[in-house]
């Protein structure tokens, strides 16, 4: 309450959270209605003064939620640009401009190169940025219209008369009336009520309608009758009390203000990007560090060498990464979207697939949150009804004469009816007036008997007790549909012992029959049998009033009771649940196959709870908890090896007492666990546990009180239609449709767009290494630079982005739902092998042909080889204009410059060769392309852009001028061909052998072990040592991948400080043919 | 459907570098063999360019129709080929995206 909590700062901010953790500190339901109105110095019949309300409204402050602190736009802007990769991208043009400031400060003529590789850097992440934010930003307006305008009236007391005031101006204290329909708008202590019913659900999960009255019921005060809670709903009846909380001091507003303060880690996809991010700059350090030691030995002046150290650094950032990996995600949140999974936050997409909990709400995300008749009991046997959606499932026999008196029954001795105007709309949806349970009998009649209101036309209502919870039963009397027959039908329904007191005889097969002990004890084992599941049952009997004591026109009196009300005829059992949606336990099913532990997390009661898990297979069949298993051998539960159940029902008193350890040992040995009865904060332990074991835990549901769980979960789904405002506000991800089974297709899209994204990573990294090593040659050798900044970024913002961003697009390579979730700890994004592959093996591979191209080149021009080594300090020199090659041409710079451009442009034209290669390579991890097929036409949309691109790039007119890019022969197109065939060779026989040595895929790759089902894995190959499989088979011996990596990798682009000043623009046509002098 | 369109491109390289290497010997013979002709090689190659440019998004668009005709009982093609028009416009804004960084 109110006045232990200190009002929200932001220092007691700890304190203040474990506060609103624990259970909420009401007592005003054990105190008297005087007592009550003493401490709101209220009136029980006056209420307040208003000069006294407008005293408590500037004290207490509005009654409404205080809404959570919303990011301002720029902060989220920012957010968006400085978070994750971009941080790599950033780093990269801050040391870029740093290098410019130095060749700016200490040479005349600064290169400009990485003045422009900073901007181009800087351009991308802000660009990048933008678009993301937009993208979330498009996805926050549809979260706007979520949001309920409607401004909240409430019905006060004040100073003995009733007025109608904004439900904010209410303060603690005031006299409330609610009726039927509204809802409520403060907690208040119930102070008189009639047939006063609330629906608690989104607070408390229970899905049938509380009733409310002024006496204490409990000493929990979510429990006792005599307190409704701010924002549920009043279903029936009315209710007057004295407000005691308003706002945020409500139960309500403590769990929103949970929410809200709740702090939530990283994504996995963020952690994944960071340990990237660890890596690529791990290896751009090291690359920078060896190849300045390298410079300074090799004589070059220390800022030389500073130089050297940024643009190899520089050069190992992947400057079309950040954009693929956002696209990649944009499409899958897109793809998502259109299966009605709405993805707040672009970095969810991937969370579900990473998935290995779900603990999921009950009421209103796995049933359909409305009372449904599911199963019958007459003619001594027990029926089922149809309980799904759409009416799909199986009817049972309705010929029986019982079934015609139970249907009558049931339509007459109810006061529920259809609103008006609904005819169109079909059964099951329409609105009804009326209390839950009644409301599903009638739907249940209308939709097996047709109109219940012609019935109820038929058989004129003359008499009526209502329901109430002293006799239990409701009884009314009516005409029968034969109107030469003038006797009157009494109709009863109630609590089923109380019917059964008052019958003497039973319907079986239409006829009457005595009631026996053997029809006793059958009635006894169907209603336990239904109670069993979990089900409300309710007893049905009728009697045909005697004519000779009760004639036409009879004056029945309910009040004083004047007629027959035993000896009657019992009928039969109607049972009623909340039934599971349609698609829930197909989709748990997957769920579990696809390794994912689901958990029930529910306010309601365990009976119920268990008999909905056992109805969507979250505890599965043949598996007991406990309390079966002590109830099958007859043993008490106290001896029964908790080891031996695989279920367990947990009730939320019970988990208040557990320590931590008993929780992980809960968590960790049984796999089907329902918890029940269990508060908002509870739900909350819950999943903190489940993280604290390494889970990635999904949070589903619908109400206010699953908001904290929601929001402290890796990833929480809300409902979309059903759901309340702040679980979705605290939701990462929201069901358009309310459907459980789009779950799976999260975890499915999740999975291939984690699985896809690494293949896109390996694509556009592997181009790196023929990027970086002619800047390392250059440095080293002496040649003429082989490949320039604005050619790098050609390939990398250029040819390289669309197929990376086809990649997205791949089909899975195997059943992704039936391999496990992956181990966040074990199962990386990028590793060090996939590092060692794209770098060591396909980069260097490349980067053969690349350097193949540029001295085929060169040599064709007069360079041969030989000649180039140590030809840099020459071939730079502006003022040397007389350069000889090998055959003794003689060569003007502006020459030598336009050859060197040509070769910066055929080893730009090899690149995009031997990606070709690397793209079909990429499409698989552990198939050969000939299994996989080439199905994704975005792929080979891809690899066609990017060689139009390629030969645009090179033939355009006026390239020359713009990038520096120079028209190929025909024939130096080709020079690249045979080492991109060799990619493929070498990559498919990598993969041939991990196929057939399937014992070390384990370390090699994870796709294969996945690629079975778990269990068979296990048969196969009971105890792989990771170490020792390690040796089985990462193909190319781990030594040589090893000392690759380590000889080469990294990349660069970045004009040496030896080019002195920006190049001549040459207007030459025949670049290649110097004149002989 | 991708053979015949790999087919057609790869006849494509193979007839421009036949043009260009006819022009080449024809202007090689009678002339120094220094001097290039690089006209026609310009034009030849962004022939080629936008010949494949073209292919490419004929491709793109025919996974449609492919779809409609003779892949009925495969209901996902649909979505997929929805799926691919964004990413032509997602191409594009990626190709309008690299030329300042150029």
């Amino acid at each position: 309450m109110g006045n232990d909590r200190s009002p929200k700062k932001k220092k007691g901010g700890t304190k203040d959270m474990d506060d609103l953790k624990k259970e909420v500190p009401i007592t005003e339901h054990k105190m008297s209605v005087e007592e009550v109105c003493r401490k709101f110095q209220t009136d029980v019949v006056q209420g307040l003064t208003n000069a006294k309300a407008a005293e408590f409204l500037l004290r207490d402050g509005p009654n409404a939620l205080t809404p959570p602190p919303t990011t301002p736009e720029w902060v989220k802007f920012c957010r968006q640009l400085f978070g994750g990769f971009s941080i790599l991208l950033w780093t990269g043009a801050i040391l870029c401009f740093l290098a410019y400031a130095i060749q700016a400060a200490t040479e005349d003529e600064p290169a400009g190169d990485n003045l422009y590789l900073g901007i181009v850097l800087t351009a991308v992440v802000v660009i990048t940025g933008c678009f993301s934010y937009f993208q979330e930003a498009k996805s926050s307006k549809i979260m706007e219209s979520f949001k309920n305008m409607v401004p909240q009236q409430a019905l006060v007391i004040r100073e003995g008369e009733k007025v109608q005031i904004n439900a904010e101006e209410v303060v603690a204290g005031d006299l409330i009336e609610v009726k039927g329909g509204d809802r409520i708008p403060a907690d208040i202590r119930v102070t008189s009520a009639h047939g006063c019913k609330v629906d608690n659900s989104s607070l408390t999960g229970e899905s049938e309608p509380q009733s409310r009255s002024p006496d204490c019921t409990h000493d929990n005060p979510l429990e006792t009758r005599n307190i409704a809670f701010f924002s549920t709903n009043c279903v029936e009846g009315t209710a007057r009390g004295i407000v005691i909380c308003t706002g945020d001091r409500t139960v309500m507003g403590r769990i929103a203000t949970l929410t809200s303060g709740l702090e939530t880690g990283k994504t996995p996809i963020a952690v994944e990007i960071e340990h990237f991010i660890h890596i690529i700059t791990g290896v751009a350090v090291f690359l920078g560090v060896t190849f300045f030691i390298l410079a300074i030995i090799l004589g070059y002046t220390w800022l030389e060498a500073v130089i050297f150290l940024i643009g190899i650094i520089v050069a190992n950032v992947p400057e079309g990464l950040l954009a693929t990996v956002t696209v990649c995600l944009t499409l899958t949140a897109k793809r998502m979207a259109k299966k009605n999974c709405l993805v707040k936050n672009l970095e969810a997409v991937e969370t579900l697939g990473s998935t290995s909990t779900i603990c999921s709400d009950k009421t209103g995300t796995l049933t359909q949150n409305r009372m449904t008749v599911a199963h019958m009991w007459f003619d001594n046997q027990i029926h089922e009804a149809d309980t799904t959606e759409d009416q799909s499932g199986a009817a049972f026999d309705k010929s029986s004469v019982t079934w015609l008196s139970l249907s009558r029954v049931a339509a007459l001795c109810n006061r529920a009816q259809f609103k008006a105007g609904q005819d169109s709309v079909a059964i099951l949806k329409r609105d009804v007036a009326g209390d839950a349970s009644e409301s599903a009998l009638l739907k249940c009649i209308e939709l097996s008997c047709g109109s219940v209101r012609m019935m109820r036309d038929k058989n004129k209502k003359v008499a009526e007790i209502p329901f109430n919870s002293t006799n239990k039963y409701q009884l009314s009397i009516h005409e029968t549909e034969d109107p030469n027959d003038n006797r009157y039908l009494l109709v009863m329904k109630g609590a089923p012992e109380r019917i059964l007191d008052r019958c003497s005889t039973i319907m079986l097969q239409g006829k009457e029959q005595p009631m026996d002990e053997e029809m006793k004890e059958a009635f006894q084992n169907a209603y336990m049998e239904l109670g069993g599941l979990g089900e409300r049952v309710l007893g049905f009997c009728h009697l045909l009033l005697p004519e000779d004591q009760y004639p036409k026109g009879f004056a029945f009196d309910t009040d004083d009771v004047n007629f027959q009300t035993d000896n009657l005829c019992f009928v039969g059992l109607m049972s009623m649940i909340d039934p599971p949606r349609a698609a829930v336990p197909d989709a748990v099913g997957k769920c579990r196959s696809a390794g994912i532990k689901v958990i029930m997390v529910t306010g309601d009661h365990p009976i119920t709870a268990k008999a909905i898990a056992k109805g969507v297979g979250i505890i599965s069949e043949g598996n007991e908890t406990v309390e079966d298993i002590a109830a099958r051998l007859n043993i008490p539960v106290s001896q029964v090896n908790p080891r031996d159940a695989k279920a367990c029902v947990i009730h939320g008193s019970d988990l208040k007492d557990l320590s931590q350890d008993q929780m992980d040992d809960i968590l960790r040995n049984h796999t089907e666990i329902v918890f029940a009865r269990t508060s908002p904060q509870q739900k909350l332990i819950i999943v903190e546990g489940c993280q604290r074991l390494g889970a990635i835990v999904a949070v589903t549901g619908d109400g206010v009180n699953d908001s904290p769980a929601l929001k402290k979960a890796d990833i929480g789904v809300a409902m979309g239609i059903s759901g309340s405002d702040v679980s979705k506000q605290a939701a990462d991800m929201i069901l358009l449709d309310d459907n459980f089974a789009s779950i799976v297709t999260g975890v499915e899209e999740g999975r291939l767009i984690f699985d896809n994204l690494k293949k896109s990573i390996a694509y556009t990294l592997t181009s790196n290494i023929p990027e970086i090593t002619p800047f390392l040659f250059f440095i080293i050798v002496n040649i003429p630079l082989p490949l320039g900044t604005i050619t790098i970024l050609c390939i990398d913002l250029g040819t390289d982005m669309v197929p990376a961003i086809s990649l997205a697009y791949e089909a899975a390579e195997s059943d992704i739902m039936k391999r496990q979730p992956r181990n966040p700890s074990r199962d990386k994004l990028v590793n060090e092998r996939l590092i060692s592959i794209a770098y060591g093996q396909i980069g260097m591979i490349q980067a053969l042909g690349g350097f193949f191209a540029y001295f085929v080149i060169l040599a064709e021009n007069g360079f041969l080889p030989s000649q180039l080594v140590g030809i840099r300090l020459n071939w730079d020199d502006r003022s040397l204009n007389d350069l000889e090659d090998s055959y003794g041409q003689q060569w003007t710079y502006e020459q030598r410059k336009i050859v060197e451009f040509t070769c910066h442009t055929a080893f730009f034209v090899s690149i995009v060769v031997v990606q070709w290669a690397d793209l079909i390579i990429c499409k698989t991890r552990r198939n050969s392309v000939f299994q996989q097929g080439m199905r994704n036409k975005i792929l080979i949309f891809g690899l066609f852009e990017e060689t139009a691109l390629a030969a645009f790039l090179s033939y355009c007119p006026g390239m020359d001028v713009a990038l520096r890019m120079y028209p190929l022969k025909p024939t130096w197109w080709f020079c690249a061909f045979p080492y991109s065939f060799l990619i493929f060779v070498y990559d498919e026989a990598r993969k041939l052998i991990l196929r057939r040595n399937p014992g070390g895929e384990h370390t090699i790759d994870r796709w294969s072990t996945f690629a079975q089902a778990p269990h068979i894995f296990h048969l196969f190959l009971p105890p792989v040592i990771p170490s020792s499989a390690k040796h089985i088979s990462r193909c190319p011996a781990p030594l040589k991948t090893k000392s690759a990596l380590k000889q080469f990798s990294s990349q660069l682009p970045q004009r040496l400080k030896t080019a002195k000043a920006p190049l001549q623009l040459s207007t030459s046509t025949c670049p290649l043919s110097p004149h002989l002098l | 459907m991708e053979t015949i369109l790999l087919i057609v491109s790869s006849l494509l390289v193979y007839m421009t570098a036949a043009t260009n290497t006819d022009t080449e010997g024809a202007t090689n013979t009678s002339e120094n063999p220094f001097i290039y002709d690089y006209e026609t090689l310009r034009i030849g190659g962004l022939a080629f360019a936008v010949v494949l440019f073209t292919l490419g998004i004929l491709l793109i668009l025919s996974r449609r129709c492919r779809c409609g005709i003779n892949q009925k009982p495969r209901a996902p093609g649909d979505e997929e080929a929805q799926e691919e028009n964004r990413i032509v416009s997602k191409a594009a804004a990626a190709a309008k995206e690299t030329p300042p960084e150029n």
